[in-house]
Parts: C-alpha cells; structure tokens; sequence
C-alpha cells in the first residue's frame, strides 16, 4: 500500500509548510510526450519559455526519479497500460498534468476506436491543460496552478490511500517485472515480431 | 502530382499479377491497403491497393522511379491471396489489412507460424474498424458536440441556430449510427 513515512506523516504544521515548500519547488517532471503537444511541451522546457525558473526539472531519466507526469499527447488504447504502468512506479507524492485536448478529453478523436477518452480514465489528474495545442505560456500556468495546490495541501498516508482509493493497490516498489531475456528462437530471415 | 500507373486485376489473378510486377522489376514493396467499397453500384467489395517501385530506377534526377499501384476488387467474406511469399515486408500489411478491413489472406507466413493475427489494435478488442459498417461506440452513446450540418447552431441551445433549408440532403458519414438506432 503507497504511504509518505513517519517524518513526514506526523509532522508539525510548519515542518509540512516547508516540506511542501520544498517539493514545490523540485518537481522533476517525467516527459510522456504521445503526439504533437509533446512539442509545445518541449518548447515550454527551453530556453524562451524555461520552466525550470518555476522548478520543474527535466528530465527524471525513469519514473521512479519523477514527481510530475505530464501527458502530453493523444493517449490510445493500446497504449493505456504502459502509461498506467509507469505511473504506477512513481513514488509517492506524485501529481499528473494532463496537457493538451486529447490527454484531457479525446479532443478532436472523441469518437475514435483506439484513443482513450481522456487520461483521467487510467489515473487521477491533477490539473488540465486546455488547448489543440496549448501554448507553452497555458503549460507554465498549469504549473503554477499545481505550485499553489502543492502549498496548500496536507500530505498523510491517509488522503494518499484515499486518492487512490479502489484503483492503487502497490506501492511503487512493488510494481516491478523481470528482466527481460531475448528470444531463443530466433530463426534466419525472421524479424522477431512473434511478441507483437 | 505524380500520376501512378494503375493495374486493374481479377481477384483470382492477384497473385500472378504481383507476380509479373515482380518480375518487371518492380521489386520494392511499398505498401498493401484495403479501400471499403461495399456501397459501389456494381461489384461491391474492398478495393485492395498495393503499391509497388522499381529500385533499379530514380536514381539520378534525369531517370524518375518508376511506381505501378495494382488494385483488385475483393467481394466481402471471400480471401486473397497473401504477398507475403513474394515480400516478406508484406506480413505487417496484410496482417494491418485483416484487422481493419477483415479481410482474409491464404497462404499467409511472415515466420512466426502463428498466421494472422491482429498487428496494432489493443487486446480483445472486436470488429474491424475501417469498413464503413463499423459503428463507432463513441457517436452511438453521445450526439455530436458540434454542429451537424453547414448553418446549423452546434450544441449551445439558443445561440442563433440558423434555420435549416429544407430538402437538403442529410449528411451520414461512415461510423455514424443512422436514426433506427434510435435517439441520441
């Protein structure tokens, strides 16, 4: 079951002030660029538009390093498990910025087969990023939005289970899998799409 | 535009026409494709596409490639015959096209001996999306945000909704459930 440990569940009132002072401030963000707002994303991420004078690092080399999820992009059904799978190996606190019309809704595929009608269908998100693309300006707004919903929050083991609440049940260490082992079999001319 | 030769072929002499192409030197495969043409006046069925190059030409700016597109028509529920013997490239095609088209491929191998098999649609997931019969889940449960027809005020009720000329003909795209599946 995810929790936050003892120092930071039963600390007194001004400890947590600074606590989440702290992590506001060092968001390592985990890039989950899926289509063409993963550009805007990346421009917010450079020198014109830097967010890392607002504290969001790039990039966490895995999402075990990562505080923030942005998904920018259109989220397909195919690819569902993947996303909820990395971020189920974020450590807790951990928050999601679902940015762009299609991690936010579908947006202009709604009524597609393949594409998921919105991120917050895998997981909990907590800001939305309107716009088909949004500018990188609406990205640093949506980061300061999380800024001022990180200052205010109480963080205890217990509003993190309740967040979770029927759809987490590891914590992040748990979600692990073997290493991978390359095929045995693989005959000449063959070009190894038998795991496809 | 580059104006492509077009072969039009029997479905029984598909296979022989790949074939010949083939042997023309027509040896690069490009791509493998189905076009839904079961609302056709004669012959209803899938078009299928594939589009072939010859590698030996294009190679300076004077010589153009050479390119030769060879279509055959597929009635619905019958197999073609499966290219993959001739290109193995040709497996993720034919696999793409019977999982969006439904359409069968005889003879198909690409190696694994597992035949076909669904290439990128998610797991358990049921029907063929690309035949206009597909209806999308998505319309059936939900109207359309926006507006349906050219003058029509979208989904704000009040907000200066032009009035429709009468007699115009109701536009149903591919996907979109028609009335007798009841209101949305």
């Amino acid at each position: 079951m995810p929790g936050i440990g003892p120092v930071n569940n039963d600390a007194p009132r001004p400890i947590k002030v600074v606590l989440n002072w702290g992590r506001r401030y060092s968001l390592w963000v985990f890039n989950f660029g899926l289509a063409c707002c993963a550009i805007e994303f990346i421009a917010a991420s450079m020198a014109r538009h830097d967010f890392i004078r607002l504290g969001v690092i790039p990039f966490a080399p895995s999402p075990r390093q990562a505080d923030l999820m942005i998904v920018s992009g259109t989220v397909t059904d195919k690819m569902a498990p993947a996303i909820r799978r990395l971020y189920d190996q974020m450590p807790e606190p951990k928050y999601v910025i679902s940015f762009g019309s299609c991690a936010n809704s579908g947006g202009p595929y709604w009524d597609s087969y393949c594409v998921t009608k919105g991120v917050d269908q895998l997981m909990p998100v907590d800001v939305y990023v309107p716009g088909c693309p949004p500018r990188p300006e609406a990205l640093l707004q949506g980061i300061v939005q999380l800024q001022e919903k990180i200052a205010t929050e109480t963080l205890s083991t217990k509003s993190i289970r309740a967040k979770y609440a029927g759809s987490r049940r590891a914590a992040a260490g748990e979600v692990t899998r073997p290493l991978l082992a390359r095929p045995s079999t693989v005959t000449a001319g063959h070009t190894g799409d038998e795991q496809l | 535009m580059i104006d492509t030769p077009c072969r039009d072929v029997p479905l029984e002499e598909w296979a022989a026409a790949l074939g010949l192409a083939l042997s023309e030197g027509f040896d690069f495969f490009d791509w493998l494709t189905a076009v839904d043409q079961t609302d056709a006046e004669d012959n209803p069925g899938f078009d299928l596409v594939c589009h072939l190059m010859n590698s030996a030409t294009g190679h300076s700016s004077q010589s153009e490639l050479a390119r030769v597109l060879i279509r055959t028509r597929v009635p619905s529920g019958q197999p073609a015959v499966s290219a993959t013997r001739l290109w193995a490239g040709a497996a993720w095609h034919e696999r793409e096209t019977y999982e969006m088209f439904g359409i069968d491929f005889e003879d198909f191998q690409d190696g694994s001996g597992l035949g076909l098999r669904p290439l990128l649609l998610p797991n358990g997931f049921e029907g063929t999306p690309l035949r206009k019969s597909f209806v999308l889940a998505s319309r059936a449960s939900k109207p359309w945000p926006g507006a349906k027809e050219p003058g029509e005020g979208g989904a704000a009720p009040g907000a200066g909704a032009l009035k429709e000329k009468p007699g115009r003909r109701k536009i149903n795209a591919p996907g979109v459930p028609d009335s007798t599946w009841g209101p949305r």
